[in-house]
């Protein structure tokens, strides 16, 4: 290799390395229908007519496990690795003193509404394009619940099986007009360590794994009982009715085996799999599990949580991109966040595969292709529910700490009252 | 002119100067850490505490809950992979001596990553969809729970020995290899029977190998992290959490960064304390 | 005599299976077609595909086994060399003449018993500002620190065990250290240097943690790359792909270990001894 290659090879390598650096690096959630459709809405923002070229996306994913301690050190220390980051809302107080609020375009307001945009908010600003609504459905088997309400013998065996355990006499329902006590008895008659006849082993999955993502699947329960963490002066109000009975309730699911006995160790993998297999008769699941427990069991169909006294509820959380304060391209990182909040951008993601939260009549133009769109955003926005704190800063530690006490009572290595001193305290510390 | 004193500086010198260009820093910014108040939007200010963290630590029944499970678990594992390892080692001997092969297929398991062995045996225990509680019910009807909070520091425990014994074989093994013919010969001229030759004769000569074994995978049960973790993570209510997963939560999950260095540095001292005493018994009973 | 041996034999199966048994059945798993790993949780495999396989050997959009393969051969090779030698020449000086008997090397010895992960921060800062971070060399600096504290042990070891008649013969003969570590202790330990490389390289290989936090795209290992095979389309953990590829990672550091496995045993002990 004479002199001039060597040097015509290090200029290209040069400019290569500086045109790289001039590109927009969005760093996404790895490994799922996010994924395929940020991918392909990307191709199609790169190949808009006029685009300099450097404001091309170049798309970058890391682990998924550790995902978010990865994307906390990075940002911490500055990383100029990507311009726009994924966030979730429950950990944009988290990373907010590391990112940079965004003003989206003017139709996110129409595409999106207002609840599923509040989900990439914190401290009065908006931190982030919404891209995936995440919320919990209720799961159950249609067959089998069909068999149980043609059956009057059975009929009567599930009063009875309330009466005992619930103290009321039900009958079987729809789905779609449970309570959680009705939810309790069709846990209870469809196991078989209660009913020996049950056509399947158990009649739900509690996901009670020490995780913090499974107090989000978890707390929908307690909060249509009225609870929330704080109340408007801020006081911590988790020692409550609400959140006791929620827990006791649980509880004795699982000490009657309603839910499999290793579901302290269970999340959400373990859930679908449970559930895959035919052996459960209902669940409250994420809506990312819809097609994988559809496929598994076709009979399957899908609800909002059980009601209780206080109405019907759910958590939703958002997952979005944002703004890195390190960012070494900002306008074009502005410019494709808020090309992403368009309507054009919003349909063709969820075209692709992803699960955005869009208003009514957004998503009625997908009612073809994405029923189950239409689905989330009307629960999103009728029963979607945030707690009061549920955003703050320090909401992941609460979750965690909340993980750590709940599942503890539950596979009773402590009791009730214990479990609520220490998370009062916790929460007190880290809330306020 | 070569003084063994500035022979002895070169010799240390790659060692040393690694140690500090790479540990250097971090070790100096650790210990700011752990005696300030920092989380990880305040990593340039941390905010000086004194022995605060380390009084946190000391009051955190988490804390205590975890040095309490990494105790028992490194003290059982050890005995147990130790007291199976020679026993393997001693019982196939024979065999292995023409069928070298052997040590290779027993070796398997310590070369897979810890992390995989904790997601491999997460799959395998899974009441449907592993082949274990499959078997289970097939046979005997009845599956126990694996994870469960009454069950799950078993299954650790026996996750970790499986993997982590060819360790111990291993060492042994080769001890028991290396103890010359003649000794064993000249105890079988005067007449000493298989097991008495074991246990007056070749088990001493194993025990300097026996004490290494022990304390190699006494620290490594004591700091274990990535199989529990990826098996059942901290465990309901946190019975699961060794040291390890209680600094790197403190860590990372719940940015309480002067809390986790103030544990880490609590943990080396008592490793080293325990290593120096451990030192001197041996040298004592050498 | 041939009960004895039976029985041998019995044992040995036993305790194969047994320790190999979650081995086994990720390999099973792997070799069963996706939509079979939930329906049948058996060891037989209805119906044998290599799809699994030929999802992970394929080079794709985002996935590519080989660069991480690669990632991973480097680091860990960097990982287990670069301890040998920097600990070779004063586990002599602590072996021979007891310096930082006292200090040095308990130090050295219990780094094995922390949680390096608390310097992750000042590493990343430091990686940052040397340009070394998602580098296969900053990744195998921070794996030779992992494999110092046992190749001392080793190799203090190995030099213990070594006759110190042959090291005065030497010196009779006018040997100076360097020479003398050269020509004499060096073959001498040969089976040590063996076995610190080989349990090195398996330990550089399995790191995780690390290798999460100071790679980005470039310098990917293989043990987070294996991550990225485990989601499907439905965010769940696609059991089938999932085993493949904990198969496909283990294999480079077992075929080493298997390789190699006589070597190791011989220092195993020397190492022992000499506690």
């Amino acid at each position: 290799m004479n002199l001039r290659t060597l040097l015509g090879c290090t200029a290209a390598a040069a400019f290569a390395a500086v045109a790289a650096q001039a590109e927009v690096t969005v760093l996404g959630w790895p490994g799922g229908p996010e994924e395929t459709a940020l991918r392909a809405v990307t191709e199609i923002y790169n190949a808009q007519p006029g685009l300099a070229e450097e404001n091309r996306v170049e798309l970058l994913f890391t682990s998924r496990d550790g995902f978010f301690d990865k994307l906390q050190v990075d940002l911490a220390a500055g990383s100029t690795a990507f311009d726009v980051n994924l966030i979730a809302t429950y950990s944009i107080g988290r990373y907010a003193p590391f990112m940079e609020p965004i003003t989206l375009s003017d139709q996110a307001g129409t595409v999106f509404g207002d609840t599923v945009l509040s989900t990439m908010q914190f401290g009065g600003a908006q931190y982030g394009v919404p891209t995936d609504l995440s919320l919990h459905f209720l799961y159950f088997r249609q067959d089998l619940i069909d068999a149980l309400m043609a059956d009057p013998a059975a009929v009567t065996l599930y009063g009875d099986i309330a009466e005992q355990y619930l103290g009321e006499r039900l009958a079987p329902k729809a789905p779609g007009e449970w309570t959680w006590q009705d939810f309790a008895a069709n846990a209870l008659y469809f196991s078989q360590s209660v009913n020996p006849a049950s056509p399947t082993r158990y009649g739900t999955v509690i996901q009670m794994k020490n995780l913090l993502f499974n107090m989000m699947v978890f707390h929908s329960w307690p909060r249509s009982y009225g609870a929330n963490w704080m109340d408007a002066d801020g006081n911590i109000t988790i020692d409550s009715p609400a959140y006791r009975t929620a827990l006791e309730m649980a509880k004795m699911l699982y000490d009657a085996g309603a839910t499999p006995p290793d579901s302290t160790s269970y999340e959400y993998a373990e859930a679908n799999a449970a559930f895959s297999s035919g052996q459960v008769a209902a669940m409250i699941q994420w809506n990312a599990a819809a097609s994988e427990l559809m496929a598994a069991q076709p009979t399957t169909g899908t609800f909002a949580p059980p009601a209780g006294p206080e109405g019907r509820f759910t958590h939703i959380h958002g997952l979005g991109l944002g703004l890195n304060a390190a960012a070494e391209n900002k306008d074009g990182a502005i410019a494709f966040l808020q090309w992403m909040s368009t309507e054009e951008a919003a349909l063709a993601y969820a075209r692709a595969g992803g699960a955005p939260g869009l208003a009514t009549a957004t998503a009625a133009q997908l009612a073809a292709e994405r029923p189950d769109l239409v689905q989330v955003g009307e629960y999103a926005s009728t029963y979607g529910f945030v707690m009061n704190g549920g955003t703050s800063e320090n909401a992941l530690s609460v979750y965690e700490a909340q993980a750590k006490e709940f599942t503890g009572y539950w596979a009773g290595t402590q009791d009730l009252d214990t479990a609520m001193a220490n998370i009062t305290a916790a929460m007190t510390d880290l809330l306020q | 002119m070569n003084s063994p004193r500035r022979e002895n500086a070169v010799l240390a010198a790659p060692l040393v100067l690694f140690l500090l260009a790479l540990l250097g820093f971090p070790v100096m910014l650790s210990v700011v850490y752990g005696l300030s108040e920092t989380t990880f939007q305040t990593l340039t200010r941390p905010r000086f505490v004194g022995l605060d963290n380390f009084a946190r630590v000391l009051g955190d029944d988490g804390f205590w809950q975890a040095a309490w499970f990494s105790l028992r678990f490194g003290v059982i594992t050890a005995v147990l992979q130790c007291a199976l390892g020679l026993f393997l080692a001693v019982y196939l001997a024979p065999l292995i001596r023409r069928h070298g092969w052997m040590v290779a297929v027993l070796i398997i398991p310590m070369i897979v990553a810890p992390a995989m062995m904790g997601l491999m045996y997460r799959l395998v225990l899974h009441e449907f969809a592993g082949p274990v509680p499959h078997y289970l019910y097939a046979w005997f009807n009845y599956s126990p729970p694996f994870l469960n909070a009454a069950n799950v520091f078993t299954t650790v425990v026996v996750a970790e020995v499986l993997q982590w014994t060819p360790f111990a074989f291993l060492l042994f093994l080769t001890a028991y290899q290396a103890i010359p013919q003649e000794v064993r010969e000249a105890a079988a001229v005067d007449g000493t029977r298989p097991w008495r030759m074991f246990w007056r004769i070749e088990l001493p000569l194993m025990l300097p190998t026996a004490f290494v074994a022990l304390f190699i995978r006494f620290i490594d049960g004591f700091r274990v992290f990535d199989n529990i973790y990826t098996l059942v993570g901290a465990g309901p209510g946190g019975v699961t959490t060794s040291m390890s997963i209680y600094i790197y939560e403190a860590f990372l999950r719940q940015g309480d960064i002067g809390r986790a260095m103030a544990a880490a540095i609590l943990l080396f001292g008592a490793a080293f304390t325990l290593l120096t005493l451990a030192q001197r018994l041996m040298r004592r009973a050498a | 005599m041939r009960i004895g041996t039976t029985l041998r034999w019995l044992v040995f199966g036993i305790a194969a299976f047994v320790m190999n048994f979650p081995v086994l059945a990720t390999l099973i798993t792997a070799l069963k077609a996706p939509g079979e790993v939930s329906r049948n949780p058996s060891l037989w495999i209805e119906e044998p595909t290599f799809a699994n396989f030929a999802t992970v050997l394929t080079i794709s959009d985002r996935l590519n086994v080989y660069h991480y393969l690669w990632n991973s051969t480097v680091a860990a090779l960097i990982g287990a060399v670069l301890p040998v030698i920097v600990a070779f020449p004063i586990a002599w000086a602590m072996a021979r003449r007891g310096v930082g008997r006292a200090l040095l090397f308990p130090l050295v010895v219990n780094l094995r018993a922390l949680p390096l992960i608390i310097f992750a921060i000042p590493l990343y800062l430091m990686y940052a500002a040397a340009g070394l971070l998602d580098t296969r060399l900053g990744l195998g600096l921070i794996l030779a620190i992992v494999n110092l504290p046992l190749a001392l042990m080793l190799l203090v070891n190995a030099v213990a065990e070594i006759p110190l008649e042959l090291e005065e013969a030497a010196r009779m003969d006018g040997a100076r250290t360097p020479r003398l570590l050269w020509r004499i202790v060096l073959p001498l330990c040969r089976p040590a240097l063996i076995t610190t490389f080989v349990f090195g390289f398996i330990t550089a290989w399995n790191e995780f943690l690390f290798g999460l936090m100071l790679t980005t795209q470039r310098a990917v290992p293989m043990t987070v790359g294996a991550s990225f095979f485990f989601a499907t389309s439905g965010g769940g953990v696609q059991w089938g792909v999932a085993a493949a590829v904990m198969i496909v990672a283990a294999l480079p550091p077992l075929a080493l270990g298997l390789v190699m496995y006589r070597r190791i045993a011989g220092s195993m002990v020397a190492g022992a001894v000499k506690g």
